[in-house]
């Protein structure tokens, strides 16, 4: 850390950290990093959002330097990924997405190997009680929970005290339990004024977790806003959602009737939808509910699975794109 | 990068010491080969060969003769086949040597008109083995002639050196059982683990931080060099319980020969780390490399046994230099002055590896 301080000026909160300017990754004809441009500011909790295949996986690993981007540059805390990896991967931490251990090692002795790998790392046993694994210090590694595991593997990413911490899907296979434990753990990071980027596919954990939002899909960034801004450029708090089963056996001229009815239901802004479902969003939940039961009884029209909730990013992903996150 | 190179080369021991099944039987497979082989092939009596006895004289002189044969160590007679019995397992390979005292060999003698004679068929296909025996035949029946006459040589061979060694086949095979033990560990050890460390991520993680691999591969090393020390330690000393085999020569230049061939076949073990896909199709590709040369390389048969096209690419072989420099060490005690060219052969072997791994090794 020293010999960083020599060279910058620590960064203040709300400066930019890490900067992507036009990063592309191609495999073969198959390009899965678009030419994507976005900043990330010190002490922010940056979430990539979106389906599996979006290439949030790919655009962090340009970062930190371990895929060579196809054009474009990464910086991160002012050092060039291409031509200053060995000190951009002095101020990073890194969560891979599929790192098994050394199974026959401790929890202390893995953590310790790792720490030998940099010139600054910090004392290894108040790091494990960050991470609520102190007293399963001295067990090998394969006994572990897989909680547990992620929890260790959070652990190895903070071990050389990095500004910037990189975690990719933390959370994804784990009981509702060890999901909100290490979600208290990220949170214990912002506070200590750690940057992290996090990517995830759960919307509800990027809506709690992060500051801002870049959601992802086909190698393009679609949106990047605060939880709260991306729920708003909807334009509606509530969620109608339904099924019309007999759609698909309709003629085309049946269906337009369909959509042009139901963006008529009062209070409505916008209808999506995606195969046999429809989501109506609007301010007024109860009038246009009343109006969409009375329209479609006119109609003759039978739908199934009637539901109703808040806007969410799930929402927001699907008004932009179409598809549903889950999708592949 | 001395702190990480130190928890790399510990963590590894580690790993080798817990994983004690494959420790276990790493090292069993080496010591069982040794104790059934030496066991059973040894036999207790040192290299011999299998002869056969006939005689249709019976006179006194004809059973001085067989019973000085009958005592030789280097070939074990039976006198009780016939004849014809005898040729067929000659024919067959069962024998080397079917030795035959004619009718009239005892008056012959008597009368000392003309030289007496026995007649000695081998298989002269066999060339290696019936050349032995029938120089052990020659040696028997010259000193009986010695003594029949009553000879006194004037001039004598006194006879010094590696042939004063009593060296029995439990020799030969102990310092190809290390060879092929350093050989197998490291191919299949290394190409398996760094194979499989690259499938699970293992690799990468350690690529994310400002660890160099060249720091990762000198942990690796330094930590396989004490492995296999211990390893080639035990297999020796329980050689040396067993079967009481020495170290003829110094300990240290054993040591010498181990360290580079367990370099040498590390190296190898990287590279089929790199071009192996999959943890999978390293076991197979390390197996396909390893199984020819443990049959080529004068592990249990000497190469001088091997048909004599395929003796000059064996001898570029690094298991028959590897085998050879321990056997040498061992049996023989030979030193650096005549172990000069398996070293450096073998320190070819280990530069021209560690080059091509250097360039097919890949973190991920």
């Amino acid at each position: 850390m020293k010999v960083l301080n020599q060279q910058t000026k620590p960064l203040t909160i709300g400066e930019t950290i890490i900067d992507v300017d036009g990063l592309v990754k191609q495999y073969g004809s198959f390009t899965a990093v678009k030419g994507i441009h976005f900043q990330v500011k010190k002490g922010e909790v940056f979430g990539l959002l979106g389906p599996n295949g979006a290439g949030k996986t790919t655009t962090m690993e340009m970062i930190e330097g371990l895929r060579q981007p196809d054009g474009g540059t990464a910086k991160v805390a002012g050092y060039d990924t291409k031509t200053e990896l060995r000190r951009v991967k002095e101020v990073i931490g890194v969560q891979l997405q599929s790192t098994s251990l050394f199974d026959l090692l401790t929890v202390k002795e893995i953590l310790t190997m790792y720490a030998s790998f940099y010139t600054h790392s910090i004392p290894v046993e108040p790091l494990l009680k960050r991470v609520l694994l102190e007293e399963k210090m001295n067990d090998r590694v394969k006994h572990l929970s897989g909680g547990q595991k992620q929890r260790l593997a959070i652990a190895m990413a903070l071990v050389n005290d990095p500004q910037v911490v990189f975690l990719d899907e933390p959370t994804t296979g784990l009981d509702p339990q060890a999901r909100r434990t290490l979600w208290d753990i990220i949170l214990g990071l912002k506070e200590q004024g750690k940057t992290v980027v996090l990517s995830t596919h759960y919307m509800d954990e990027a809506h709690i977790l992060c500051d801002r939002i870049c959601l992802m899909d086909q190698g393009e960034i679609i949106a990047l806003d605060t939880p709260r801004n991306l729920v708003k450029s909807l334009q509606s708090d509530s969620a109608i959602e339904f099924r019309l089963p007999e759609l698909e056996s309709l003629p085309e001229s049946e269906k337009t009737n369909i959509l042009s009815m139901l963006q008529s239901v009062e209070g409505v802004k916008s209808v999506d939808e995606r195969k046999d479902t429809f989501i109506l969003y609007t301010d007024l939940l109860q009038p246009s509910l009343i109006d969409l039961i009375k329209k479609a009884a006119e109609s003759g029209i039978n739908f199934t699975d009637l539901a109703t909730r808040t806007a969410t990013l799930e929402d927001v992903f699907i008004h932009m794109t179409g598809r549903s996150l889950r999708e592949e | 990068m001395m702190k990480a190179y130190i928890q790399l080369t510990v963590s590894q021991l580690r790993v080798f010491s817990r994983n004690r099944q494959v420790l276990f039987w790493t090292l069993m497979f080496p010591v069982f080969l040794m104790v059934m082989l030496g066991s059973f092939v040894g036999g207790g009596g040192g290299v011999s060969y299998a002869g056969a006895l006939i005689n249709l004289d019976k006179s006194t002189q004809s059973i001085q003769l067989t019973d000085a044969l009958l005592k030789l160590e280097t070939v074990q007679f039976e006198s009780d086949r016939t004849e014809e019995e005898a040729l067929d397992a000659l024919r067959n390979g069962e024998l080397e040597l079917v030795v035959i005292i004619p009718v009239g060999y005892g008056e012959s003698l008597s009368a000392g008109i003309s030289a007496a004679e026995i007649k000695a068929i081998y298989d002269q296909t066999k060339t290696m083995q019936s050349e032995v025996a029938l120089l052990a035949l020659s040696q028997t029946v010259d000193s009986l002639s010695k003594a029949i006459v009553q000879y006194e040589p004037v001039v004598v061979v006194k006879t010094e050196g590696i042939q004063s060694l009593q060296l029995e086949y439990i020799d030969f095979l102990v310092p190809g059982i290390v060879a092929m033990m350093i050989m197998s560990n490291n191919l299949n050890g290394v190409s398996g683990q760094i194979a499989s460390w690259r499938e699970r991520g293992i690799l990468r993680r350690m690529q994310s931080t400002p660890l160099q691999a060249s720091t990762f591969i000198a942990g690796q090393i330094t930590a396989r060099l004490v492995l296999n020390g211990l390893q080639a330690t035990v297999v020796l000393l329980i050689a040396s319980l067993i079967f009481d085999t020495q170290v003829n020569g110094s300990w240290a230049l054993l040591m010498l020969f181990v360290i580079l061939g367990t370099l040498t076949f590390m190296a190898i073990g990287f590279i089929i780390a790199g071009v192996a896909k999959s943890p999978e199709s390293a076991g197979p590709i390390a197996g396909f490399i390893s199984f020819p040369l443990l049959f080529l390389g004068g592990v249990f048969f000497p190469i001088s046994n091997m048909p004599e096209v395929i003796q000059p690419y064996v001898k570029l072989l690094p298991i028959s230099h590897l085998s050879t420099a321990l056997r040498q060490v061992m049996n023989v005690g030979a030193d650096l002055s005549v172990l000069w060219f398996d070293a450096l052969l073998l320190g070819g072997w280990m530069i021209v590896a560690f080059i091509i791994a250097s360039f097919t090794f890949k973190w991920e």
